[in-house]
């Protein structure tokens, strides 16, 4: 197997529902870990391997950007994990599990396999532990309903001894944190815009005070100035309640402001991961490259926008050797041949699975990647404002 | 060009043999016929036997033989009814669709007045003005049939129309300066060929139970067999009170197996049409094999188990 | 309420449509039959009423058409529809009488199959791929079933054979017509068959269709994010079925055509004494103004049903509302 597990040490067999016992170090510092996720779509002949061997690690209360374009499994993968994949959607190895902490005493945790948990399981820890915003609010709303009762029902699922007034006054608040109005309590989702609706969704997200919160794309659909301003309330909502998120999308630059840690997934892999800061200054795979150069970042200098020519591979033909090898400008003949294991580069923290970088590689590195280095880097650089 | 490929479900092969049974009965019927089917040559009433295998009527008319006979009039008065319905309901449909503004706003309204007035008793009023040799007639009943079917489809492929004309490849077609004929003719139909199929096939199914119905209230000439016609004399004769279910029961199954096998082939091209509807693409048994849930339920991603036999789960090891 | 005016516009325009066929219908065919048809009568009936017959088909004596035409819309305003010939009775008069029935025994059942066919259709929809997939087929073939053909089966399997239901007619000879109890236990006890006859052969039509549009529904992410909520299975059925039940309500207005033409025979199988009974005694002795009279009270009626439909249709869906407020 070529998967490394950069974060955790320990690995604990664990099983759904597994009744609260001793917490483990790596249980209370991660929210959630996913080991050798493997999904396909379909299981016959025809079957498309959309994610393979995926681990990553969630940090509590830090964000955990997943970057790729369409069709590199990042939706496939949160939508596995959180088991809402839909069919002909099929995990087909590994596991997820989700650190739930109790509300008494947050250094009691309790893991939850959410690769064998029980429908009843899941129930319970979705949306008071893990929530999730969808890239179209319009459709992730229900069309016949007003907002109000969007998080009424929530909170009337969820929170049995809250009085009717109070999921009133609750869903108000939430609306309040997000900057919107109570009177959009009474309005049906058509009825407001598309930053709007997309604000009522995060605030929605947050009515049960969750762990984690998984953002598909969130802004996606908004435009550039909307945009700016949810991520820097996100930001802010973050800081101020402590949760996890996963935040995909394809815009690298995106995340580089949001995130504390990315990772760069392609044709199903992950093929980077770094801190978020480390990634923008010092790209070492050449995909990251190509992403990081197809769009301007949110502010900074402008340069000029080269993007990856190609495009990605099909996922249920078989290949060999690197799936980025046919797009690559600096691939060799060992690309072609061997596909490359995510690892560990050196002490950094940071891992790639790139030929180019492994231990004893004796290529040098291609000045287009070496060049981006030499850009002024440290943390600080892209202006990560939290 | 899209070609229509239907999904090879059991539904649909089971509609295309039942459909396919009742076009060849259509052409051969008359001629397997034993019998003249209006020759009252034999005793009234008998029950089925090797000699007349449905029976006679109490004319001791052979059952069998006007089943056979008149299989021939119900398909063509359908087929045609079918057949010019949707001929009309693709140039107004595709018309309005495509010309857009007044022109589709007119005929919009033309297709909702015909979708709002009831089908059967406008039938019922031009039929009965009609002259007696005109309902003995299958293609003025089939044209009047038509004139109460199309709407309908005319309003889908209305809609179709409208998503296509936007798309690139009429727009490129447009912007080359060919003529609207030909881009409304040869870009649009041709991709408004699933929603016609089953405009089609919907319209036949319509158009079978129009005739019949007015065959069974005696709107059409009875000395045309078909199957309305059968149903109107065991009713006249009171054969469902007298417990002769030979008379009455062949006609009316295979007025409702031919509709059960359009219905069916519709199934397929609405699978076509909406990918949603089609299954997951697993059967069942590959389903049972891999420990899979019979069915996936929302919110529910199935796990393939390591413990799965052969087969699947061997290739999963495959890593990258 | 622009989306309202809209429609009733619709229907008031359909219904000059049916009022405009009616009075071209005689003048178009070969042979004038009307004319034909008073010609036969004369002798038979007093000069009065021939008078008054060709009055209702709006042929005065020798006047344009035009003139023809405001006569007969003017005779029809004052809800003369004429006189029926085998009847020797006003066409109105003999309608009030079988209206009624025809409306109650139709309305009925509709409504039963709407909601019986919609709830099932949701179920199926939502549980795709179990075994209750396998009433497809079953429910397809009874869809195909002429409405009147079902109902001979049905009279003569649980009527005449197993005597479980009463037969022919409306009611008991035994019982006095009347607001008493006897009379409306009998009126449902006969009811019953032909209702369920109607229902059983368009169940299945609502049924499939609310089944599509599930389907379609459950592939909405508002659906899957109903699931990502936690919300208990019946919660999340119920996002995707009341949005799946629009389209459904939607048609309602295009199937009551469809549903009472097929219904309109059940009532000739059953002997009931409502319009389609009417209608086929019409239909065998050429009595034109009594099948114009009930094409007519029928196009009216389905209209009158479709407006309601669309009543009901405004009041679920508030995109409609919000429209019609701009």
């Amino acid at each position: 197997m070529s998967t490394s597990r950069v974060d955790v040490g320990d690995r604990l067999e664990r099983h759904g529902a597994t009744p609260a016992r001793e917490s483990t170090p790596s249980a209370r510092a991660f929210v959630l870990e996913v080991s050798d996720l493997s999904v396909h779509y379909g299981v016959d002949a025809n079957m498309v391997r959309a994610v393979h061997d995926v681990t990553l690690n969630v940090r509590r209360s830090t964000v955990l950007g997943v970057a790729g374009e369409s069709g590199s499994g990042k939706s496939t993968l949160v939508y596995a994990l959180t088991r809402l994949l839909r069919a002909p959607g099929v995990i087909s190895g590994g596991q997820a599990i989700l650190n739930v902490s109790s509300p008494d005493d947050p250094t009691q945790v309790t893991p939850v396999n959410l690769t064998t948990a029980s429908e009843r399981e899941l129930r319970r820890v979705r949306w008071s532990h893990v929530s999730i915003v969808l890239q179209s609010a319009l459709n992730a709303l229900n069309p016949v309903r007003r907002i109000g009762r969007e998080f009424d029902e929530v909170l009337r699922t969820h929170r049995r001894s809250l009085s009717r007034s109070d999921r009133r006054r609750r869903a108000a608040e939430l609306l309040a944190l997000v900057g919107l109005e109570p009177d959009r309590l009474d309005r049906f989702p058509h009825e407001l815009s598309g930053g709007q609706r997309q604000r009522t969704m995060i605030a929605l997200a947050l009515a049960l005070d969750p762990e984690l919160v998984v953002m598909d794309e969130p802004t996606t659909a908004l435009d550039v100035v909307t945009q700016r301003e949810i991520i820097t309330e996100l930001a802010e909502l973050r800081s101020r309640f402590g949760f996890a998120m996963i935040f995909i999308t394809h815009d690298l630059s995106l995340l580089v402001e949001l995130a504390d840690e990315i990772v760069v997934m392609y044709a199903g892999s992950i093929v980077e991961r770094a801190n978020a800061g480390e990634l923008y200054a010092a790209p070492r795979h050449p995909y990251t490259l190509g992403l990081l150069e197809s769009f301007p970042p949110l502010h900074g200098e402008r340069r000029e926008l080269t993007g990856i020519a190609g495009s990605p591979p099909d996922l249920a033909a078989e290949s060999v050797g690197c799936s980025f090898a046919p797009r690559c400008p600096f691939a060799m003949d060992r690309c072609r041949a061997e596909s490359p294991p995510l690892a560990p580069l050196g002490d950094t923290g940071r891992s790639v699975a790139c030929w180019l970088h492994t231990e004893h590689s004796v290529v040098p590195v291609p000045a287009p990647l070496a060049r981006r280095w030499t850009v002024p880097s440290g943390p600080a650089a892209p202006g990560v404002s939290r | 060009m899209k070609t229509l490929r239907l999904p090879r479900s059991p539904k649909v092969l089971l509609g295309l043999g039942i459909v396919g049974f009742f076009i060849i009965m259509t052409v051969v019927g008359p001629w397997l016929a034993p019998d003249n089917p209006s020759s009252t040559a034999f005793p009234a009433l008998l029950g089925p036997s090797a000699h007349h295998w449905l029976g006679t009527t109490s004319l001791g008319q052979d059952i069998f033989s006007q089943l056979l006979v008149g299989a021939r009039a119900t398909m063509v008065v359908a087929l045609v009814a079918g057949l010019v319905a949707t001929l009309l309901s693709m140039v107004i449909g595709v018309s309005a669709g495509y010309l857009g503004g007044v022109s589709d706003d007119g005929l919009s309204l033309l297709s909702n007045v015909f979708l709002a007035i009831p089908g059967l008793p406008l039938l019922i009023v031009i039929d009965s003005y009609l002259p007696v040799t005109s309902r003995s007639n299958e293609f003025v009943i089939g044209l009047i049939i038509s004139l109460t079917g199309w709407a309908w489809g005319a309003r889908v492929l209305r809609a179709q129309t409208m998503s296509l004309r936007n798309r690139d490849f009429v727009e490129a077609a447009r912007i080359i300066g060919e003529s609207r004929r030909r881009i409304m003719f040869t870009e649009i139909a041709p991709n408004l060929l699933p929603v016609l199929a089953s405009s089609l096939l919907f319209t036949v199914l319509y158009s079978i139970g129009a005739y019949v119905t007015l065959a069974y209230i005696g709107l059409t000439s009875t000395a045309v067999w078909n199957w309305g016609t059968m149903l109107y004399w065991a009713q006249a004769n009171n054969a469902p009170l007298s417990n002769e279910w030979y008379w009455f029961v062949p006609p009316g199954t295979c007025i409702a197996l031919v509709g059960t096998g359009l219905a069916l082939l519709n199934f397929g091209i609405d699978e076509f049409i909406n990918p949603r509807l089609r299954a997951g693409g697993l059967s069942s048994r590959q389903r049972r094999s891999l420990g899979l849930p019979r069915r996936t339920r929302l919110g529910l991603t199935p796990v393939l188990r390591p413990r799965a036999p052969r087969g699947a789960p061997r290739r999963n090891v495959v890593s990258s | 309420m622009r989306m309202i005016l809209r429609r009733i516009g619709l229907y008031a325009l359909t219904a000059w449509v049916a009022v405009t066929v009616n009075f071209v219908l005689p003048r178009l065919m070969p042979g004038n039959p009307v004319q034909t048809l008073i010609g036969k009568l004369t002798g038979q009936v007093t000069p009065n009423e021939i008078r008054a017959i060709r009055l209702s088909f709006g042929m005065g004596f020798h006047e344009g058409l035009l003139a023809q035409y405001g006569t007969y819309l003017n005779q029809l305003a004052h809800g003369n529809l004429g006189i029926s010939i085998t009847l020797g009775a006003p066409v109105s008069s003999i309608l009030r009488e079988s209206v009624p029935w025809t409306v109650g025994l139709i309305g009925v059942s509709t409504v039963l199959s709407f909601l019986i066919g919609t709830f099932s259709g949701a179920i199926l929809g939502w549980t795709r791929g179990s075994r209750f997939d396998s009433l497809i087929p079953t429910a397809t073939f009874f869809q195909a079933i002429p409405y009147f053909f079902l109902g001979t089966v049905m009279l003569l399997i649980f009527g005449s054979n197993l005597h479980w239901f009463p037969v022919l007619g409306a009611y008991s000879a035994n019982v006095t017509p009347g607001w008493n109890w006897a009379f409306v236990g009998s009126v449902i006890r006969y009811g019953e068959l032909p209702v369920i006859s109607i229902v059983l052969s368009s169940v299945a039509g609502w049924m499939l269709g609310m089944r599509n549009m599930m389907i379609t529904m459950i592939g909405e992410d508002f659906v899957l994010m109903a699931v990502a909520k936690g919300l208990p299975r019946r919660k999340v059925i119920w996002h995707a079925a009341r949005s799946a039940v629009l389209p459904s309500i939607a048609n309602l207005s295009l199937a009551i055509g469809l549903v009472v033409s097929g219904a309109l025979l059940v009532e000739l199988v059953f002997n009931y004494p409502g319009v389609g009974d009417l209608l086929l005694q019409a239909v065998l002795n050429e009595d034109y103004p009594l099948i114009q009279g009930i094409f007519l009270v029928i196009t009216f009626t389905v209209l009158a049903a479709n407006l309601l439909a669309d009543l009901v249709y405004l009041g679920l869906d508030p995109r409609t509302r919000s429209e019609a407020a701009v």
